[in-house]
């Protein structure tokens, strides 16, 4: 028993670095792109067509790429901003620069999913695009947003897995390592067993909180 | 207070063109309450929404206070709009948010300092009287409650002007009347300037005191609601006017004429009078009084079997006792 906990214990902790950290950026970056996917849109408040189909472009061109492929390809960008290609830290760039994309589509289903009598009422008494978004849009998506990041946590972890394989550490580093290389079957079920649970946990926690703030 | 020129509004999906309005003119005086009615895709809804822009008209000008809606930049639009409060027929509340937060919403929008917001939502809340669903969310409310919520939050700005957007159209009978009666009592209380767009003619007849009736983009007929009802002058007008009167073919024999009764005519016996002046047999086919915004329009159709001259003696007859006539069939 010890010595499960002593062996999964950093790899686990690697993992939930990987994935919190690159969500974090996920969120930063994908949840301003879905907004403006869906205010640029010919039919909505900011319609900027030009805008729009570029970025719709790069995102799908983005999604089409594996994420072992655009990791790799990517090394000379991560490169640039951590200084290195190898490592946990390293991993979170394409990690964020796979699943912005991801996230980013799945903010645009959830504001578009935002009745738009709602934000016709906004614009007839007089908020400004910015208030539409910060103060309609956003609060009405809450529960559906909280949703896609529950959705996205668990897709960074699955990246994550595979980074884990080609030098990120954490738990697919470790399955990788016991359960491939020394065909450690026992650290290899473990792995799997902490995989589980946290995705378990993930997903309870997630629909508790969108429960939770959903009012409709 | 509303000068509407000229406007028109045109729809256009890749080739396909809609058009919705043509060249509207209408004068909304300030304290009215003013009736747009029409059938669905008469163009109402495009029209009541080209006043405060969120339609783009396609041409024509838009007079609110003076102030040509048509010239304004978007920031000064968004300045003109927070004196235009609207309501709407599915109310669009915001889900996320008490009913509190509804009201208080379009005075954040301006950074009001929060006593000056609890004071004003707790007055709004004491007038739509829910001050009970404060901290209640729009989904524990019922359709009736969500708009007087909706009335509330339309009148957080002191507005000059509210627009109804088919207002009571999703609510029943009973709650229709509740809201009709709280948009009479703030028109009275603050001299607040009402649009009313519907389809129900019972709206107009309860509230309004012009009316217009708008058909296919058009505007064929306007005027005080109590003549427009007295002596409607066209097709459509009649439609909605006389949706009871419809009459089975077979009774229709003899000279058949629908007579209207106003100005305290409602209760002098002319058609007994008429029956012993000209010595004939009038056949009532059907009637009754209709109450216009508390004025009384009694409303007769008649048959009587004379000669044409004799019929013209009696419709001048009646018509010099301010009994309006329409003959319906000779
Ligand atoms: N956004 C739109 N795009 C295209 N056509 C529209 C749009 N809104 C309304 N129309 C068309 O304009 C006409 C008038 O619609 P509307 O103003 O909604 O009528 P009403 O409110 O009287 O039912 C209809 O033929 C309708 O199909
Ligand atoms: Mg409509």
């Amino acid at each position: 028993m010890m010595y499960w906990v002593d062996v999964l214990m950093l790899p686990l902790w690697e993992t939930i670095y990987m994935v919190f950290v690159s969500v974090f950026f996920t969120v930063l970056f994908g949840l301003p792109l879905g907004i403006i996917l869906v205010i640029t849109d010919q039919e909505h408040i900011c319609p900027k067509p030009v805008l729009n189909a570029v970025l719709s472009y790069i995102i799908n061109i983005t999604r089409s790429l594996p994420f072992i492929i655009l990791m790799i390809f990517i090394f000379p960008f991560t490169r640039l901003i951590v200084g290195t290609t190898i490592g946990t830290t390293a991993a979170i760039v394409p990690l964020v620069v796979a699943s912005t994309p991801f996230f980013a589509r799945i903010v645009e289903t959830s504001i578009r999913e935002v009745d738009w009598g709602v934000v016709e009422a906004s614009i007839a008494m007089g908020a400004s695009p910015l208030q539409i978004i910060l103060k309609v849009l956003i609060p009405e998506a809450m529960p559906s947003l909280v949703l896609g990041t529950t959705i996205t946590i668990i897709n960074v972890l699955g990246y994550s897995a595979m980074a884990g394989a080609i030098g990120a550490g954490g738990l697919g580093d470790l399955a990788v390592r016991y359960g491939y290389h020394r065909f450690q079957t026992d650290v290899m079920i473990a792995t799997i067993i902490v995989l589980i649970i946290f995705v378990q946990v993930m997903q309870s926690v997630g629909n508790k909180v969108a429960q939770i703030i959903n009012k409709k | 207070m509303i000068r509407i020129s000229n406007l028109s509004k045109v729809y256009t999906k890749g080739r396909n063109k809609v058009v919705a309005l043509q060249d509207i003119n209408l004068h909304i005086n300030k304290g009215d309450i003013y009736g747009i009615i029409g059938l669905s895709g008469a163009g109402k809804s495009s029209l009541i929404r080209c006043i405060n822009r969120i339609e783009e008209p396609t041409s024509g000008d838009i007079w609110v206070n003076d102030i040509n809606m048509i010239d304004l930049n978007p920031t000064q639009l968004r300045k003109a709009r927070k004196k235009i409060g609207m309501i709407f027929q599915s109310f669009n509340l915001l889900y996320s948010k008490t009913v509190f937060e509804n009201i208080a919403f379009p005075l954040r929008l301006d950074k009001t300092p929060e006593k000056i917001i609890k004071e004003k939502v707790n007055s709004l809340l004491e007038l739509v009287e829910l001050t009970d669903k404060i901290h209640a969310y729009p989904a524990q409310l019922s359709g009736g409650q969500k708009q007087r919520v909706g009335i509330a939050r339309a009148l957080a700005n002191d507005p000059d002007v509210l627009l109804c957007d088919e207002a009571t159209s999703a609510l029943d009978p009973k709650t229709t009347q509740q809201i009709l009666n709280l948009l009479k009592t703030i028109n009275k209380n603050f001299g607040l300037t009402i649009v009313v767009i519907t389809h129900e003619m019972e709206v107009i007849k309860e509230i309004c005191n012009r009316v217009a009736i708008l058909e296919s983009g058009r505007i064929i007929e306007e005027g005080n609601t109590i003549d427009i009802f007295s002596q409607p002058g066209n097709d459509i007008t009649k439609h909605f006017v006389e949706q009871s009167q419809e009459l089975p073919e077979e009774f229709l024999k003899g000279n058949v004429l629908n007579l209207s009764f106003m100005h305290g005519t409602a209760h002098e016996p002319v058609i007994s009078k008429v029956v012993k002046t000209f010595n004939v047999d009038v056949n009532i086919l059907s009637g009754k009084i209709e109450f216009i915004q508390e004025k009384q329009i009694g409303k007769l159709t008649v048959e009587i079997n004379v000669e044409p001259h004799k019929l013209l003696d009696i419709i001048k007859y009646l018509e010099e006792n301010h009994v309006r006539v329409e003959v319906m069939k000779k």
